[in-house]
């Protein structure tokens, strides 16, 4: 698929490009500063786009803000947002806008290369990639919450349905049979009061937004 | 006329004790001279700290009895006079108020007898005061004048007797510097905290790591099973590394500051807190920015009471008021807990209740800040931390 890239470090960006290129992925313009981001994506009109949260020349959230612009001229526009650290309120605000779409990693995940691209691929296709990270503070920061009536075992299916794997994948994570988590899935449905739904994001949105409190 | 008797006996009482401390300060006076003298001798120079000291409880006790007739107390402002002889003569002759001191018993010296002048006020007053105003019912003349006395004293000794200027002035240097100190060594100690972390955690990750990558690229031919787990090996410590580069990053200067400011730093600890938290943050939101260090200990100060109300008081809202000052950035945090919140003294374990409290109250004392708790049992709790900070 066509990618863009907006990263500021130039070792970190060549090894994006790299690791897109060798996936057979097609990089169609990458850029090193903020201001740059907005007009490249909506001339090029990417599949994707991966953005670093900062950038030059202010180094505080241009990219986070310029996907958000992104998204609001295209809606839907696939971006994965990548930062060196978690900032909750970041994933709330990138979600806000509709969860189709959007990812939240850690720049740290790149590193394991198969499960980046595949976030990469779930964020093309209209998912969601949350980083685990962002979810297990999400799910320790409630109290007196219906979440404390989740099995433990609910509740490693939650996080990952969380991050935006689909049931198969949650199956073959936990090792059980896909009968198995959509019987979990139902459960903590019922628990946390959600109505049920099929698609991946749509699932994570009604979590999400349960998680917030909103 | 009993008013007016009772009133003139208060004086008189009042009086008498200002004439047995001006008593003292004569034959005070004296022994100083006699220390002076001394003193030009070498032999007294001993006795100038012990004087000095002396001096100071005469002038303490006339501030007490001038206060309790006005009712307004005067402050006190001394350099303390310990240690070694060369050290507390420089202290005597160092502190302003030891001059003052002195101003004041040599005036003394002159106004100490107006106490005496009660005696035939009383004299006069009894026959004069008890006719014309026990028997004509007019307003007493002579018996209130002892109350002027007093009052005359009085004015005349707090004048005196304030700290001047000068002495707040170094008072205050000298607060300066002691927390100065204290800054100076915080500051070290989290240096050293942060190349411990550095040095123990990340720098001990990444040799691991370059030491695995080696191994695998000695065995990649011979042993290709082998050399995947390595590698495998190998990315987890550069995943450890990264993830403790992360937490000591956050703990010098948390990246959202850098993002968003104060004020939308604020709020995002507020949205992820798990209460509902109420946020006014207005008045930092534009305008200057306050120093990178003060920022940080804001947030860390709001931080830390809002998972303190979330751990310990069993809150379910709390509000944040981040406000600038005329001397600084004023922070406060209010919850609705159960409260009996305690900053634990240094050197107790800090485990027991608001543990974070001894580590908020330091980073504030760092800045030259003042942070109290304000928590009976029942609650609410109230933190307010003044950082101090020039806008």
């Amino acid at each position: 698929m066509r990618v863009v890239i907006a990263e500021d470090n130039a070792l970190l960006r060549e090894g994006l490009v790299l690791l897109l290129t060798s996936a057979g992925h097609d990089v169609v313009a990458v850029a090193g500063t903020g201001p740059e981001v907005l007009p490249m994506l909506l001339a090029k009109r990417p599949d994707a786009a991966v953005l670093d949260v900062r950038m030059p020349p202010g180094f505080r959230d241009e990219g986070l803000r310029a996907a958000l612009e992104a998204r609001k001229e295209i809606p839907g526009l696939p971006v994965l947002v990548l930062s060196q650290y978690v900032e909750q309120s970041y994933a709330t605000e990138l979600l806000g806008g509709g969860a189709s779409g959007v990812g939240y990693l850690l720049k740290d995940r790149v590193g394991r290369v198969d499960e980046f691209l595949d976030a990469l691929e779930r964020v093309a296709a209209g998912g969601t990639a949350l980083d685990p990270e962002v979810v297990t503070e999400l799910l320790t920061r409630r109290r007196d919450s219906p979440l404390d009536t989740l099995t433990p075992r609910e509740r490693e299916v939650l996080a990952l349905m969380a991050e935006g794997h689909d049931n198969t994948t949650i199956a073959k994570t936990l090792f059980v049979s896909e009968r198995v988590v959509s019987k979990h899935i139902g459960n903590v449905f019922l628990k946390l009061d959600l109505p049920p739904s099929d698609s991946g994001h749509r699932r994570v949105l009604a979590v999400l937004a349960y998680l917030n409190g909103s | 006329m009993w008013e007016t008797v009772r009133r003139a006996a208060k004086a008189t009482r009042q009086l008498a004790g200002a004439a047995a401390l001006a008593f003292g300060a004569y034959l005070f006076i004296s022994l100083i001279l006699l220390s002076v003298a001394g003193a030009l001798v070498v032999v007294g120079i001993g006795m100038v700290p012990t004087t000095t000291m002396l001096m100071r409880q005469l002038a303490g006790t006339k501030r007490r009895n001038v206060a309790e007739w006005t009712g307004r107390t005067i402050p006190e402002r001394y350099l303390r006079i310990d240690g070694p002889l060369r050290q507390s003569l420089r202290g005597v002759v160092r502190d302003p108020s030891t001059y003052a001191d002195l101003r004041w018993m040599l005036a003394y010296y002159l106004y100490g007898a107006l106490g005496y002048l009660a005696v035939p006020l009383w004299v006069i007053g009894v026959p004069v005061d008890g006719v014309w105003c026990g028997l004509l019912g007019r307003k007493a003349l002579v018996l209130p004048l002892i109350g002027r006395l007093a009052d005359l004293d009085a004015t005349w000794s707090e004048a005196l007797l304030k700290p001047t200027p000068k002495a707040l002035l170094v008072e205050r240097v000298e607060e300066l510097t002691q927390t100065r100190a204290g800054a100076i060594a915080e500051h070290a100690a989290e240096l050293r905290r942060i190349e411990r972390d550095l040095h123990d955690g990340t720098q001990a990750r990444l040799v691991a790591l370059s030491m695995r990558i080696g191994l695998a690229r000695r065995v990649y031919d011979s042993d290709p099973k082998a050399a995947r787990a390595l590698l495998d090996d190998a990315q987890e410590q550069a995943e450890h590394a990264l993830t403790e580069l992360r937490h000591v990053v956050r703990g010098i200067h948390p990246p959202i500051l850098t993002d968003r400011g104060l004020a939308g730093a604020v709020r995002a600890l507020a949205a992820s807190s798990g209460l509902a938290v109420f946020v006014d943050a207005d008045s930092v939101e534009a305008g200057p920015r306050a120093p990178a260090a003060v920022e940080a200990a804001a947030y860390f100060v709001v931080a830390e009471a809002l998972t303190n109300a979330l751990k310990h008081s069993g809150a379910d809202g709390a509000e944040v008021l981040v406000m600038r000052s005329a001397q600084g950035l004023r922070v406060v945090v209010r919850d609705d807990g159960q409260g009996g919140a305690r900053i634990p003294q240094a050197g107790l374990d800090p485990r027991t209740g608001g543990s974070g409290l001894l580590g908020m109250y330091r980073r504030v004392a760092a800045l030259d800040g003042t942070l109290t708790v304000t928590s009976p049992v029942g609650g609410p709790t109230t933190i307010e931390a003044e950082l101090p900070c020039v806008w």
